[in-house]
Order: structure tokens, then sequence, then C-alpha cells
């Protein structure tokens, strides 16, 4: 019983935090445009007219590419360097996203992923 | 313009959110890596969309919450994994999932969209078309209500008179702009008076038909007579029974020749055949009548038509008929008239 009442109180709580989690997202203004995220979601058949949700899902794009960026960027590092004579050259080591990277992070992704046909 | 404003976005994301805690960023980018980058995020956006709408469909619901997108988050994230992946039995609302979002939102800076976006136009509202009473038209028929909307036929006659104007407006124009002659001004105003005698036309035309009813006894549209070229008629009409047995080719080649034997055919001959020749050839056209008139002129053609003629009275006589003397009278007078025509020739 205590338990149950306990488990209760959890859900109550989280359901609670995940409300003003979502309260909290109108103050924060996602990169991606609610516009857009709306746009693509209503073309795969998911109209909401909730603007929270719609911020929800462009917060969780925009920690998706970040991933992917991030994931790229430790790739594009990982590279030898190639011989250079002057120091200051070696220094600036410009750090460029290729298609290479790209293609290593988002095979992970890929792999990891349950939807293997989309990336 | 989505997908320009979406590399835009993932672009200053990226520049944003590369920045490790050793503090390197992304200087620049591929082209081909960004656009590749942006259709990867619109089909993670899509089937985000899509898992949501699954859940939610499921659970026999038309509209999707919050629950069926942290669902569908979680199913896209599986496979890197979040915390309480392991628990069968976790609660969504406390999902690893959500977590990581906050984490992120708390850590990544808020960069927003640097470009403004344009709001789609909407629609002004339709134009209702104007009812009877706000045009100012009484209706005859009790019927129609002065309050429905007015027939487009009322002002389509007004409209087709403006676009002829504009039409030929725009025709001055377009020609003034180039050569302007007096003539070309001329014909256009002729085209003017024409158009307008036209509609002028149509409106007294339309108000006699109307009471009629029957289209058959509606009024022709041409009035005025058709200047038809006069006929030249030749003074010498052609024998029909002639031409009958001829070949057309000979005509033809024939047109322009004229046989030695038909000039100098004497004027009897014609005169002759102009007895025997019927009405008919004087109504066909002049070219084809001088040519048969020419051509008719032959030899023996009397002979044949008396042969004709005298093969007929035989046949009429019937040897085998009534008495001797009536038939030995005829046979006397075709005797004298064939010494007539001996004589002639």
């Amino acid at each position: 019983m205590n338990h149950g009442q306990q488990s209760g109180e959890a859900k109550h709580e989280d359901d609670a935090a995940l409300t003003e989690f979502l309260a909290s997202l109108m103050d924060y203004t996602p990169t991606i445009p609610d516009d857009l995220v709306e746009h693509y979601l209503a073309k795969s058949g998911f109209q909401c007219p909730d603007v929270r949700l719609i911020r929800l899902v462009a917060v969780a794009t925009q920690k998706f590419v970040a991933d992917v960026a991030s994931d790229a960027l430790q790739h594009c590092r990982a590279r030898p360097a190639p011989v250079v004579k002057d120091k200051k050259q070696q220094k600036d080591k410009r750090l460029v996203l290729t298609m290479e990277d790209l293609s290593k992070a988002l095979r992970e992704v890929n792999n990891s992923s349950s939807l293997s046909s989309c990336f | 313009m989505a997908v320009a404003q979406i590399c835009e976005g993932v672009e200053i994301s990226t520049l944003q959110e590369s920045q490790s805690r050793e503090g390197a960023r992304f200087s620049s980018f591929q082209e081909s890596a960004l656009e590749r980058l942006t259709d990867v995020v619109v089909q993670y956006v899509q089937s985000v969309g899509k898992t949501t709408q699954f859940y939610a469909n499921m659970a026999g619901r038309v509209e999707g919450n919050a629950l069926d997108v942290v669902q569908a988050l979680e199913d896209l994230g599986a496979g890197l994994g979040f915390n309480g992946a392991h628990d069968v039995e976790r609660c969504l609302a406390d999902s690893g999932v959500v977590k990581d979002i906050v984490r992120y939102t708390g850590e990544a800076e808020e960069v927003p969209f640097v470009y403004s976006l344009p709001r789609f136009p909407f629609n002004r509202g339709k134009r209702r078309a104007p009812s009877f009473s706000e045009i100012g038209v009484e209706m005859a028929d009790e019927h129609i209500p002065v309050w429905l909307p007015a027939f487009p036929e009322t002002k389509m006659s007004k409209e087709v008179e403006e676009t002829n104007v504009e039409k030929i407006e725009g025709e001055v124009k377009s020609k003034e702009n180039g050569v302007s002659l007096p003539s070309m001004q001329q014909s256009l105003d002729v085209d003017r008076s024409k158009v307008q005698k036209s509609m002028d036309q149509e409106a007294v035309l339309e108000p006699a038909e109307e009471p009629e009813g029957n289209p058959f006894l509606a009024a022709p549209v041409w009035v005025s007579e058709k200047d038809v070229p006069r006929v030249f008629c030749p003074s010498e009409p052609t024998n029909e029974e002639v031409t009958i047995g001829h070949v057309p080719e000979k005509q033809t080649n024939k047109s322009h020749h004229i046989p030695p034997l038909e000039a100098h055919a004497p004027s009897g001959m014609i005169n002759g055949e102009s007895r025997l020749g019927g009405t008919e050839d004087g109504q066909r056209k002049d070219g084809a009548i001088t040519e048969r008139a020419l051509l008719r002129f032959k030899i023996g053609t009397r002979k044949a038509s008396m042969r004709l003629t005298i093969k007929q009275s035989v046949e009429d006589k019937g040897w085998f008929l009534e008495d001797g003397e009536k038939r030995e009278k005829k046979v006397e007078r075709e005797e004298k008239l064939e010494t007539i025509d001996t004589d002639v020739k």
C-alpha cells in the first residue's frame, strides 16, 4: 500500500517536472523555427496545436544535430594533420566539417538507430 | 527556402554546439556536408512526427500528447541509449530522454534564428458576388428573390465591352510605339465602329429573337445582300448531248489549242447546234463553257445527231404496224430532209 502510494506520488512528481519543463520551453527559443518544425511534423501526419510540444521536438532535433556535429568534430580532430613546415600554420589548424567526417558520425547513428533507412 | 533556413540554423547551431570543452570549433563547412545534414534533420523531424502519431493512434487518440512525443524520442534514441532504458516499467514523464534534453537546454547557449521568417500570406476573404438589390436591378420574375447574388451575365456584357475597348486601345498603343500610320488608325477606328455595330446588332437582334422563342423563326443574322460577281454568260450555248460521250482528258489537253477544224467550222454549224443545245450549259462557268464550246465543234456531230434521229424514227415507224402507204410517205419525207442537209453542207 505504501509502496503504491509512493509510486503514485513519484509519478505525480514526474508529471509535474515534465509540465514545468514544457512551460519553461516557452521562455527558451530554439534555433530551429517553430513554423518549420510544425510544417514537417504536419507533413508526417502529426498535427499538434500545442506550441510546447513543437518546441520540445525542436529542442530535441537541435540536440540531435549538436550530437552529430560533435562526433564529426572529434573525427576531424582525430585525423592526423599533414606535415607543415611553418609552426604557425600547424597551430592554427582549421576545422572544417567535411563529408567524410559527417558520414562517419551518421554511420554511428545509423547503426544504433532503429530507423536505419532514414540516415 | 526552408532548406536554406535549415542550413543557416544548422550552421549556427553547429558553430555554437560543436564547441567542446577544449574550445575547438568548426571554422567552416562544406556545402555538400551541410546539405546532407539538412536532409538528415528533416528526416529526423518527420520520423518523430510519424512515430508520435503512431503511438497516439495505438492509444485510440487522434491528437498526440507530450507522452507520445517522449515515447517517439525514446524510440529514435534507443540505439545510442539513454538513462533508464533498461527499466521496462519506467515512467515516461521521468524518461532519460527528457532529462538529457533538460540538461542540454541548461548547458547550451540560446541562439535564436537569425533571419526573420515571412508570414504566410493569408486570404483576405472571398469577395461575395453582389446581390440584385446591391446592383439595383429589379427582377421581373417573382420567383427570384432580390437578396440572391446577381447573375454573372449582367456583368459580362459590360466586361466584354470594356475588354474589347481595352484591347483596341492596347493595340493602338503598341502600334504607336512602332510606326504610327494614319491608315492603321483608320483601320482601328473602323474596327471599333464594327465592334460597336456588332454589339448594337446583337443587342437589337436579341430582344427580337427572345419573344419568338423558335430559333427557326428567328431573324437571320445577315440582313444585307451579298455582292456576288456577275456571271459571264457566253453568247454561244453548247450542246449537252454531244459532250456526254466525249472524254474529258481531251478537253483539258485541248483547252488552249484550237484545232484547225474548229477554227474553220462554218457558222451554220454553230447556229444549228445552238438550236439543239439545252439551257443548262449557260449556267456553267465561263471558262468551262468556252472550252466545251470550242471542243464540241466537230465534224460529224450533225451526222450523229441525224443518225440518232433517223434511228428513232425507224423505231417509231414499226414496219409491222398499219398501212404501207403511210409508211411510204414518211420514207419520202425523210429522204427529202436528208437531201436538204447534204446541200447545206
